[in-house]
């Protein structure tokens, strides 16, 4: 047996209680709930446009991550650096 | 002059808002919860998957095209019966008030052509002068009446009994320009609560469970703003497309490295919104879950504002309601938070192909027009007190008045829950304890 192997078994019980007790504690007082308006709300959009310009800028080589670093592509309430605009 | 080659100044950075939003999460998908309940012992699968309080659809057929339906047959066939507020049913010639805002003000119309902003004179700023306190020369006996619009906008005369309500508008924001009725009975509110509650009763606070009364729940017309907008909203960041996967080292150095490529990837897209709902007392707009449970009230939104008819304080009679006190001004970051997020939503499909995800790096918001009506929309509110320190926390279980969606927040019984938690923990360690010693 392995060393990781049997932390990570090891690991097990604290893991449990603690994922059991922040999903039930989240089922009793719903903090996570809000109005999800992204998906609720009447948008009528345009066809998004851009995709044509996408353009290969670099490699990334043996990297051991499953996703890009920073990825939100579906964290759309996380905001990021803010340019311009008129908000009129 | 300034120097063509000089960029424009940024904006002066915004604070985050606290509105929508401040549990930053997009809320999970209905019925998730994250460990499957298959696992879980019997009495804690059971609340999980008893049924939910059933909410009606309000992209339902019958509320998405905003029909108003006669509340004597269903018929559709309505009319407005001329020369009065009444409409009439040309199938059983029932006759009713209310019209609605949405063809009265041709609020449905045009999103797309908005420019600028476009308040509804119940929308207005508030006058920093205007009282709550409002009397009335009673038009039955003549006595003075005082409405304290706060929380009712309507009276009984004490000498004559006559009611009569605020109707006109007044620039202390009580006076919304709709208002959409109830359409959940008391009965059927209660019914939904003691079903949200009774999902939820094995670690519950003792106190909660007994002093548990869903009798008491009390309606609520709470002051929202209903926006139209239409923008445009650009992203740009990094998306990456896995080209290779290997495993490198055998048995337990076993590891997999990626190769990826690196795309710049710029997204543009225009929308409109409809009716997004916004609260407009500041107090329900501060959804930090530490400290309140405003956000219980957010999560029944949407209504069918569709339906929403022109404000007539009979409407209210007998029902509480809050007042506004937020301006369009106040709720301007709220509201572009909110459509940069609709918009990071909208773009999501268009990047698909980068499978390893993307990293948005830069936004940017371009408001072209937004209309902004106020309105009052019916909630019915359960709450109980927890004692604790900084004042305790006010649980509430809310009810959705028109739809019946229900949400709510259920106080545990904190050493129940850690005894449950406890007790699984040590189980599945027994278990690990077990496989390693047969190693």
């Amino acid at each position: 047996m392995s060393d990781d192997g049997g932390l990570g078994l090891l690991l097990l019980g604290p893991a449990g209680a603690a994922g059991l007790y922040w999903m039930l504690y989240r089922y009793y007082r719903n903090t996570d709930k809000s109005h999800a308006f992204e998906r609720e709300t009447t948008v009528d959009a345009k066809p998004v446009t851009g995709d044509h310009d996408d353009h290969k800028v670099d490699e990334v080589k043996g990297t051991r991550e499953t996703r890009i670093r920073g990825d939100n592509v579906s964290e759309y309430r996380k905001r990021v650096q803010r340019i311009g605009g008129d908000t009129s | 002059m300034s120097n063509a080659n000089t960029p424009p100044p940024l904006p002066p950075s915004v604070p985050p808002p606290t509105g929508p939003g401040s549990p930053r999460d997009v809320p999970p998908l209905p019925g998730s919860h994250g460990i499957d309940p298959e696992s879980l012992p019997e009495p804690i699968r059971e609340e999980l998957l008893a049924p939910d309080p059933v909410a009606i659809d309000t992209a339902a057929e019958e509320l998405k095209d905003g029909q108003n339906h006669c509340p004597k047959c269903g018929a559709t066939d309505i009319r407005h019966k001329t020369g009065s507020d009444l409409l009439v049913c040309l199938y059983c010639r029932n006759e009713w008030h209310g019209q609605r805002v949405e063809e009265e003000f041709g609020l449905g119309e045009g999103i797309d052509q908005l420019k600028g902003t476009v308040i509804a004179s119940g929308a207005q700023d508030i006058a920093a002068d205007a009282e709550s306190l409002m009397s009335f020369k009673c038009s039955g006996c003549g006595a003075e009446v005082t409405v304290n619009t706060e929380n009712a906008m309507t009276a009984r005369c004490h000498w004559c009994r006559h009611v009569f309500g605020v109707n006109e508008q007044v620039a202390n924001g009580a006076v919304p320009d709709a208002v959409l009725p109830f359409h959940i009975k008391k009965a059927d509110a209660v019914a939904r609560i003691r079903q949200f509650v009774d999902k939820r009763r094995l670690f519950a606070l003792k106190a909660f469970k007994e002093q548990f009364t869903p009798e008491n729940v009390v309606a609520v017309y709470m002051p929202y703003m209903i926006v139209d907008g239409n923008a445009s909203v650009s992203v740009a960041g990094h998306g990456e497309i896995e080209t290779r996967r290997y495993t490198q080292g055998s048995g337990k150095d076993k590891k997999t490295y990626y190769d990826a490529d690196v795309y710049a990837i710029e997204r543009h897209v225009d929308f409109t919104v409809d009716d997004l709902p916004l609260e407009s007392s500041g107090e329900r707009g501060n959804l930090d879950t530490s400290s309140n449970t405003n956000n219980i009230i957010n999560t029944i939104l949407p209504f069918d504002t569709k339906n929403a008819v022109k404000w007539n304080a009979s409407y209210l009679n007998g029902v509480s309601s809050e007042k506004r006190d937020l301006d369009v001004e106040h709720l301007h970051p709220r509201l572009e938070d909110q459509l940069l997020s609709i918009a990071r939503c909208q773009v999501e499909p268009s990047v698909s192909r980068f499978d390893r995800g993307v990293r948005w790096e830069q936004e940017r918001l371009d408001v072209h027009g937004t209309r902004w009506v106020s309105m009052y929309l019916p909630v019915w509110l359960y709450s109980f007190h927890q004692p604790g320190s900084n004042g305790g926390m006010l649980h509430y279980i809310a009810v959705n008045g028109r739809t019946g969606e229900t949400m709510g927040s259920v106080p545990v019984q904190q050493w129940k829950l850690l005894a449950a938690a406890i007790t699984t923990g040590t189980f599945l360690e027994a278990i690990a304890l077990m496989i390693i010693g047969s190693q």
